[in-house]
C-alpha cells in the first residue's frame, strides 16, 4: 500500500534503482575481465554493494519524502489497529457519524433558506430588506410606489432599490385554469438582484408604470419548462393570464424563483401592466402601500449608515406629505437572512438555535469517543510502552493515536455526507401544502461539505488528542515493570475518564431539559384555545378575483355559490371569508377611530378580515355586544364593521363601541358588534386588535368557510362540485380542513421539539452509556482489590455501595455542573416557548430525576456484577 | 547527552569525511558511483574501502545540497549511468572541508606524538 504517491518520488526511485543496476553492471564487468566466470562475478558483485533495499531506504531519507511515508505507515498502523477492535471501530464510527449528519442537516437547512435567501442573486449580503415603522415579526408590504420612488431616487447610499408585490393569479387559455403566483415588479427588479435571463429580455425603465394593450410577462425558468414545455421559441408568444392576452418577453434563469425569502413566484409583471393600478401607483397611504421594497448597499457603506440616509430622506417625505404619514415611519434595515418579508425571520428565530444544540450533541459524542478511545490506550498500554522503550519518541506516538481518532471521524465524515445529502431534504416535509407557494428545503453544496469536513476534523482531534496525550505520559518503564501497581491506568487517567463522564453528564442535562420545554409547548399549542372552533370547518378558495372577472360577475356567483353550498347535505352553516386565520397571513390596514388624534409615531395599523354573514357562528366566536353581518350589509347598504375586544377597548376606552365610526381606506365604517378575541397569526401571540368587515362589502379573495356535520374531509368533493357548478371554468382551490391550514402556525414549534427531542434521545443515551462504561470497566479493573475486601470481610453491601458511590459522585457533580449550564442556556429559548417558563420547576426536577435514575441503573448493573463474583476468583484474576 | 546523540556524531564526522573524500574524487572529472568507489580504492592503494550503502545517500545529499550535479550519460563501456560532476558551491565546501580535515589531522597528531614528559609536568 502506498500514500501520497508523488510523480517525482516515483521517478527517483526508479532512477536509483537504475543506478545501482548500473554499479553492478559495471562491476560484474571488471571482474569478468578479470577472468571471474559470470555467476560468480555477479555473486561478489552484490555481495559487494550490500544490502540494496537499506541504500534505497536511507537515500529515499535523503529526499526529504519521509515524513510522508511515515504519515502512511502510521496510517497503516492505525487502519491495522482500527480492524483489529471493529467494535469500537463501528460504535465510534457510526456515533460520530450520527452526530457529525446532526449539525450538517440542522446547518442544511441554514444553508438553504438563510444563506442563499434569493437563489440565483448575486452578492446577497449586499441586499437589505427595508421595513418602515414598528418592527413586526410578519409584517404587511410597507411602502407606497410614490414613496418607494422617492427613496430611490434620493438616497445616497443604495446602489439600487427594487419593490414588488405579488399575489396569486391564474393562467387561463388551458381547459383548466392553472393558479400561478404572479410579482408586479418594478423595471430595476432583476437588475439590482443580478439576475439575467435565460431568453427575451427583462423589463425596459419607461414600462415601470406604463399600462399597455397587451402587457408584457416574464416566465420563470420552471413555469417554462413543465408549462410551456420548454419552448425555445416562447419569446414574443401570446398566452392568457386571468383572461386577458399578455406577451411572453423573456424567461428567468433557473432556479431564480422571486426576492421573497421561502416563497415561488411564477410569472413577473411591471407595476400597472392593465392601467387598472393607477390609483395604486399615485396615492402614499391606505391601499396605496403595497410594495415590499429590497435595495443593494454601494459598496463601503454599512446598513447602519444606508439605514440613516434612508430615515433622513423618508423624513422629508412624512414632513411633505404628513397625512399620508400619520403612524410611525422610520426606517430600518434587515440583511436579507433575517428578513422579515417570507421565510427567513422564522428561519432566524429557530435554526441557529437548532445547530447550536447539534453542537452540542456533537461534542457530547466526542467525550463518549474519547472515553472509549482512552479505554483502549489504557488497555494497550504494554504495547505503547515496548515501542517507547524501542525507541518512538513521545511525539510519535501521540502522532499515531491521534491519527486513529482522525481515521475514523473521516470515516464518520463520510458517512455523514452520505447521510446528509438525504436528511438535507427532508426539511420540506415539516410544511403542509398551504395556500402559499412555500419552497423551503435545505441545500447540500460546498458550504455543507466544507462544513462536514471542519466539524469531522475537530470531532477527530477532540477524541483523539485528549486521551493519546494522557495516554503518552504513562513512564514506560513503570508499566513493563509493576503491572498490577497500574491496574486501574494511572491515577491521571482516572481522573480524565471521570471528567469525560461529568463533561458528558452535563452537556445531556441541557438538550434534555430543552427539548422537555419544547415538548411541553407543543403540547401547549395543541391544547390552547385560539378563540375558534376549527375541527369541523372546511375552506376552499374560489380564484373569482384572480380569474378576470368584473366586480359585478363576482358578486353574483358569490351569491350562487353560497346558495348551492348551504344547501348541500351534511353542511351545518355555510359563509364567506377572504383569510383564514393562523396560515402565517394576514392583512393589515391604517385605521383612524373618528375623533381619535393619534400620538406622534403610534402605529395605526390594524388586521382585518372581511366576512360573510353567519361566520361567527360556524366559528363558534360569540359576539359580545350588537350583531352578525346579514346577507343585507352589501354594497349598497351603509358600511359596517365588527371590532374584536382589543379594537374596543383601544380605540374607545370605557365607552360603548357599538354605534362609533372608524375611517379606513378613506371610508367610514359603522361599528355593529363586538366580538370575543381570537388568535390571527400564532396561539402565543400578543393580542392586537382586528377589525371584522362584511364581505359583501370590503371582501377580495373568496373562501368558502362550511361548518360541517361530520369529518370536514368527506365533503371535499361535494363543495367543489357544487362551485363548479354554478360555473365550471371557476378556478378552486385549497380544498381542505381549517385544521390542517392552522398546522401552519406551529410549524416551527413542531421543527424545535422534533429535532430537541431527537438531539436529545442522542444525548441521554450516550450519557448514560458513557457512565455505564467507565464503571463497568473501573469496577473490573477493580476486580482483584474488591476480591480480597470480600475475603477480608467486606459484605456484599460494602461492595455494592462501593460501586454505587463512586457511580454516583460522578452523576452527582455531572448533575450539578449541567444544571448550571442548561438553566444559563434556557433563557436562549425562552422566546420560543409558550405556556411554560424557561426554567420551569417541573420539567428542571424531572429532567435531573430522569437523568439520575438512568445513571443510578447505569451503575447498578456493574455494582450487582461486582457484588456476585466469587471472592476467591476474583483475588486470583488480574 | 543519550547514546542515541552520541551515535548521530559519530555518523555525522564519518559523513564529513566521505563528502570529503567524494567531492576531491569529482575534482578530477566528472565520474559515476561505481567509478568513485574504484577511484577511492586506487588512490589509497587499496586502503579506503567505501561502502556503496553509504556512498549512494551521499551522493544523493550532496546533489540537495547543490555541491554536486548529475546527468545520465553513457560509460565508454556502452553502459548508461548516472554522472555527478562538482559544482562551484562545492568546491567551496571541498576547499573548507580539506582545512576542517587538516586541522583535526594536526590537532590529533600534537596529541599523539606528545613527549611523555611534558605531559606529567
Amino acid at each position: 500500500m502506498r500514500w501520497f504517491p508523488t510523480f517525482g518520488f516515483q521517478r527517483r526511485k526508479r532512477e536509483l534503482q537504475e543506478e545501482i543496476d548500473a554499479h553492478l553492471q559495471m562491476a560484474i564487468a571488471d571482474r569478468v575481465a578479470r577472468g571471474e566466470t559470470a555467476e560468480a562475478a555477479r555473486q561478489a558483485a552484490s555481495r559487494e554493494f550490500g544490502n540494496i533495499p537499506l541504500v534505497q531506504d536511507v537515500a529515499r531519507d535523503m529526499w526529504g519524502q519521509a515524513w510522508l511515508e511515515q504519515l502512511g505507515r502510521d496510517l497503516r498502523y492505525a487502519l491495522r489497529q482500527l480492524r483489529k477492535s471493529p467494535g469500537f471501530s463501528i460504535t465510534a464510527t457510526a456515533m460520530l457519524a450520527i452526530a457529525i449528519c446532526a449539525n450538517s442537516t440542522v446547518f442544511s437547512w441554514i444553508d438553504g433558506t438563510m444563506l442563499r435567501p434569493i437563489p440565483g442573486a448575486r452578492d446577497t449580503g449586499e441586499l437589505v430588506s427595508l421595513q418602515r415603522g414598528e418592527r413586526n415579526f410578519s409584517p404587511v408590504p410597507p411602502f407606497s410606489y410614490l414613496d418607494y420612488r422617492d427613496l430611490r431616487e434620493q438616497n445616497h447610499t443604495l446602489a439600487g432599490l427594487l419593490a414588488y408585490h405579488h399575489d396569486w393569479i391564474t393562467l387561463t387559455g388551458g381547459a383548466q385554469a392553472q393558479r400561478v403566483f404572479i410579482a408586479n415588479v418594478t423595471a430595476n427588479y432583476f437588475d439590482v438582484l443580478g439576475i439575467k435571463p435565460v431568453l427575451g429580455r427583462f423589463f425596459l425603465p419607461e414600462e415601470e408604470t406604463r399600462p399597455d394593450a397587451v402587457p408584457n410577462v416574464i416566465l420563470s425558468y420552471s413555469l417554462w419548462k413543465t408549462h410551456y414545455a420548454a419552448d425555445p421559441a416562447i419569446v414574443g408568444k401570446s398566452i392568457e393570464i386571468a383572461r386577458h392576452p399578455v406577451t411572453v418577453i423573456g424567461v428567468a434563469p433557473e432556479g431564480f424563483v422571486g426576492a421573497m425569502p421561502g416563497l415561488r413566484d411564477d410569472l413577473w409583471v411591471t407595476l400597472d401592466p392593465l392601467g387598472t393600478d393607477v390609483w395604486r401607483i399615485t396615492h402614499r397611504s391606505g391601499g396605496a402601500v403595497w410594495l415590499n421594497v429590497i435595495g443593494r448597499l454601494r459598496p463601503g457603506v454599512s446598513r447602519d449608515q444606508a439605514a440613516q440616509d434612508l430615515d433622513t430622506v423618508m423624513h422629508h417625505i412624512v414632513a411633505e406629505y404628513p397625512d399620508d404619514h400619520l403612524g410611525e415611519n422610520r426606517i430600518t434595515l434587515d440583511p436579507m437572512w433575517r428578513s422579515p418579508f417570507g421565510a427567513n425571520g422564522y428561519m432566524a428565530a429557530t435554526l441557529p438555535i437548532l445547530l447550536a444544540f447539534a453542537a452540542v450533541v456533537l461534542l457530547l459524542t466526542c467525550a463518549n469517543v474519547a472515553t472509549l478511545t482512552l479505554v483502549r490506550f489504557v488497555s494497550r498500554r504494554r504495547e505503547l510502552a515496548i515501542r517507547q522503550s524501542l525507541g518512538a519518541n513521545r511525539m510519535q506516538l501521540v502522532r499515531q493515536m491521534v491519527l486513529e481518532g482522525v481515521v475514523l471521524s473521516i470515516a464518520a465524515g463520510a458517512v455523514a455526507l452520505v447521510l446528509t445529502s438525504w436528511t438535507s431534504k427532508t426539511f420540506a416535509w415539516f410544511f403542509p401544502a398551504s395556500s402559499a407557494p412555500i419552497i423551503l428545503n435545505g441545500s447540500m453544496d460546498h458550504n455543507v461539505v466544507i462544513g462536514i469536513a471542519v466539524s469531522s476534523l475537530l470531532a477527530g482531534m477532540l477524541c483523539g488528542a485528549l486521551p493519546a496525550w494522557r495516554s503518552s505520559h504513562a513512564p514506560a518503564i513503570e508499566v513493563l515493570k509493576a503491572e498490577s501497581a497500574s491496574v486501574t491506568g494511572g491515577s491521571r487517567n482516572r481522573k480524565l475518564l471521570s471528567a469525560l463522564v461529568v463533561a458528558q453528564i452535563a452537556l445531556s442535562l441541557p438538550l434534555l431539559l430543552c427539548s422537555g420545554l419544547f415538548l411541553r409547548t407543543l403540547r401547549n399549542l395543541a391544547d390552547a384555545n385560539p378563540g375558534f372552533e376549527q375541527d369541523q370547518i372546511l375552506t376552499a378558495t374560489v380564484g373569482l378575483n384572480i380569474a378576470g372577472y368584473s366586480n359585478n360577475e363576482q358578486q353574483v356567483i358569490r351569491h350562487k355559490i353560497l346558495d348551492r353550498v348551504s344547501t348541500l347535505p351534511g353542511v351545518k352553516v355555510a359563509t364567506f371569508t377572504d383569510w383564514i386565520p393562523m396560515s402565517l397571513t394576514q392583512k393589515k390596514e391604517d385605521a383612524y377611530p373618528e375623533g381619535y388624534v393619534p400620538r406622534p409615531h403610534e402605529s395605526l395599523k390594524v388586521a382585518h378580515v372581511e366576512v360573510g354573514p353567519r361566520y361567527f357562528e360556524s366559528l363558534h366566536i360569540p359576539i359580545l355586544e350588537g350583531r352578525e353581518f346579514t346577507p343585507d350589509d352589501d354594497e349598497k347598504a351603509p358600511k359596517v364593521l365588527i371590532v374584536d375586544q382589543t379594537a374596543a377597548r383601544r380605540y374607545w376606552p370605557g365607552q360603548d363601541p357599538l354605534g362609533k365610526k372608524l375611517r379606513v381606506w378613506g371610508m367610514l365604517f359603522t361599528v355593529v358588534g363586538v366580538a370575543i378575541n381570537s388568535r390571527h397569526m400564532f396561539v402565543n401571540e400578543a393580542p392586537e386588535p382586528m377589525v371584522y368587515m362584511s364581505f359583501f362589502q370590503q371582501g377580495y379573495e373568496t373562501i368558502v368557510q362550511v361548518e360541517t356535520e361530520g369529518n370536514p374531509a368527506d365533503l371535499e368533493p361535494a363543495v367543489e362540485n357544487a362551485i363548479h357548478g354554478v360555473d365550471s371554468r371557476l378556478p378552486v382551490f385549497d380544498v381542505r380542513p381549517m385544521r390542517e391550514t392552522t398546522q401552519l402556525a406551529s410549524s416551527f414549534a413542531v421543527i424545535e421539539s422534533t429535532l430537541a427531542g431527537m438531539f436529545a434521545l442522542i444525548g441521554l443515551i450516550l450519557a448514560i452509556t458513557g457512565i455505564y462504561g467507565v464503571v463497568a470497566y473501573r469496577t473490573q479493573m477493580r476486580t482483584h482489590e474488591i476480591g480480597i475486601r470480600m475475603a477480608l470481610g467486606a459484605s456484599r453491601a460494602n461492595v455494592l455501595r462501593l460501586v454505587l458511590v463512586q457511580g454516583l459522585w460522578l452523576t452527582g457533580i455531572g448533575l450539578a455542573v449541567g444544571l448550571a449550564f442548561a438553566l444559563g442556556l434556557t433563557r436562549f429559548i425562552a422566546r420560543l416557548l409558550y405556556g411554560i417558563g424557561a426554567n420551569d420547576p417541573v420539567t428542571v426536577v424531572s429532567v435531573v430525576m430522569l437523568l439520575g435514575a438512568m445513571s443510578l441503573l447505569a451503575c447498578y448493573f456493574p455494582a450487582l456484577r461486582a457484588m456476585h463474583r466469587n471472592p476467591v476468583t476474583a483475588i486470583r484474576e488480574l | 547527552m543519550n547514546e542515541k546523540d552520541q551515535y548521530k556524531n559519530r555518523i555525522d564526522l564519518l559523513q564529513g569525511t566521505l563528502d570529503m573524500l567524494v567531492l576531491q574524487t569529482l575534482q578530477w572529472g566528472p565520474q559515476h558511483g561505481y567509478g568513485i568507489v574504484q577511484a577511492l580504492r586506487l588512490r589509497s592503494g587499496d586502503v579506503l574501502q567505501v561502502e556503496t550503502g553509504s556512498l549512494y545517500p551521499a551522493l544523493h545529499r550532496l546533489e540537495r545540497q547543490g555541491w554536486v550535479q548529475s546527468e545520465w550519460k553513457q560509460s565508454e563501456s556502452k553502459q548508461r549511468a548516472r554522472y555527478y560532476r562538482i559544482t562551484a558551491k562545492g568546491k567551496k565546501q571541498l576547499a573548507s572541508d580539506l582545512g576542517r580535515w587538516e586541522r583535526i589531522v594536526e590537532a590529533i597528531g600534537s596529541v599523539m606524538y606528545v613527549k611523555p614528559e611534558e605531559s606529567e609536568s
